[in-house]
């Protein structure tokens, strides 16, 4: 009954402003929380993530295997059942410090899953360095670590930035699928609103979309800029 | 040796996966219909989208662009979940369609977006020259589409169509959500049969696993076979 008077008066512009001044206040707070979550992630995800792809850059003999079936297994699952794993199977242990609450997970799962982006785009970055740069730098008596601080680092930081924003990207998608776990951010908070107008789904859904959108796309075009200079040959500014 | 046994039993009951294996096969079966049915309209889908980005008309190009931005600046699952409660909305006509179908609608205009964009990258790969040749022996635009552009411009990006085939497999695990009995749910079902997470969760991570492994070998075999006759290696 209630659903059919909305659709009466959806055709109405009016009621379409009620609602949305109803509702977004609502979906600003879950887009914070999602940026919450995607911030945390990719701090995670960035820090384990450049660790492992400056091991993995440079061919170091245990490690690199090992860090590749790590991407494996993370490219191989679908970001959902890595979620559940974590949720449902880690507890399931019996240690205490795996007991963690959705929150924790949501964390975990999503800087797991940004540190195998990461590690890709760092290792890859370090490699494309050209050995003579390595050479040059041992030549001059540099240590290992020096070389990776002030000869390869620098010159990859080009390379990696503009491909760190799409991640950031994919990062803010994958954040809605961490809804399912009971995570109140701006997917989550779209379907409560849902629950209060629920004659209105498609509209609502399309304001959280919009949010999503206002973020990501000019991070993509700026990412899509960046790497178009990066291509071109011209240092990214950093 | 018993001990050894029976903790990896309180671990890892594969007899419990056993009395569900029905499930899981249904499962992997919707998953894999998905999945294949997405691939091949999204193909479709992308191969159009890229004609009309790269086709240079205003009214064709930028509805493409807009698309294609638009897709790839939203959440996948924000995306199911509109075509899963707003088709049926939209055109009421239709009727209750089962939830795969919607599902594999989501998903084709999901991926058809990202296909788009490789398809076109594939097709900008043909040096402009093989057009103005093949409008010099006289083709028609469709001939030389398809006897000169795509065949050159297709092989050039198989390897990043079979990555994105990869994503697509996993992002079939987002329709549990709207109640399509996939790999997920029939893990989701033997948890709440018989609360057991270690057996239901890792035995979908498996199988996904195994699926990537499988698309993995495929890749490398197709890569392989094209470097044997002049594979132009990406600088």
């Amino acid at each position: 009954m209630i659903s059919q008077l909305l659709d009466f008066l959806g055709s109405d512009l009016a009621h379409y402003w009620k609602i949305a001044a109803a509702v977004m206040p609502a979906l600003l707070k879950g887009f914070v929380e999602t940026l919450k979550l995607a911030l945390v992630g990719i701090v995670w995800g960035s820090l384990f993530g450049g660790m492992l792809g400056i091991l993995r850059g440079q061919y170091i003999r245990i490690a690199t295997p090992l860090i590749g079936a790590y991407l494996h297994l993370l490219r191989g699952t679908p970001f959902l059942v890595q979620l559940y794993v974590i949720y449902f199977v880690l507890p399931n242990t019996g240690y205490s410090w795996l007991q963690w609450d959705s929150q924790t997970a949501a964390f975990v799962s999503l800087g797991i899953y940004t540190s195998s982006y990461v590690t890709e785009i760092v290792s890859g970055a370090i490699r494309a360095i050209p050995r003579g740069q390595w050479e040059g730098a041992f030549a001059l008596g540099f240590t290992r670590l020096k070389t990776l601080r002030l000869i390869i680092l620098p010159q990859s930081v080009g390379l990696i930035l503009p491909a760190l924003g799409g991640v950031y990207v994919t990062l803010i998608k994958a954040t809605s699928i961490v809804s399912v776990v009971g995570i109140v951010e701006l997917m989550r908070q779209a379907d409560i609103s849902i629950v209060r107008f629920p004659g209105d789904i498609l509209y609502i859904y399309f304001l959280a979309g919009a949010l999503y959108f206002a973020f990501c796309f000019p991070v993509l075009m700026l990412v899509g800029r960046l790497e178009e200079r990066s291509k071109n040959g011209r240092m990214v500014r950093t | 040796m018993e001990d050894f046994v029976s903790a990896i039993q309180s671990a890892y009951n594969i007899r419990i996966v056993g009395q569900y294996v029905d499930e899981f096969a249904r499962g992997v079966g919707h998953t894999v219909t998905a999945a294949a049915f997405s691939l091949a309209l999204s193909l479709v889908f992308g191969l159009a989208l890229a004609l009309m980005r790269i086709s240079g008309r205003r009214f064709l190009s930028y509805p493409a662009a807009a698309y294609v931005q638009i897709i790839r600046s939203t959440p996948l699952l924000l995306q199911i979940y509109i075509v899963y409660f707003g088709l049926p909305a939209i055109f009421p006509s239709m009727g209750r369609l089962p939830e795969i179908i919607l599902g594999i609608i989501a998903l084709t205009m999901h991926t058809g977006a990202y296909m788009a964009e490789i398809i076109r990258s594939g097709l900008l790969s043909v040096p402009n020259g093989q057009r103005e040749g093949a409008i010099a022996v006289g083709m028609t635009t469709f001939q030389q589409y398809r006897y000169v552009i795509l065949p050159q411009g297709i092989v050039n990006i198989i390897p990043a169509l079979l990555g994105q085939t990869a994503i697509l497999i996993k992002d079939t695990s987002l329709l549990s959500l709207i109640t399509v009995f996939d790999l997920v749910s029939a893990g989701m079902l033997l948890n709440s049969d018989r609360v057991r997470p270690n057996e239901a969760f890792l035995t979908i991570a498996a199988i996904y696993f195994v699926i990537y492994l499988l698309v993995l070998f495929l890749s490398r075999l197709v890569e392989d076979r094209l470097a044997g006759r002049g594979w132009r290696v990406p600088a």
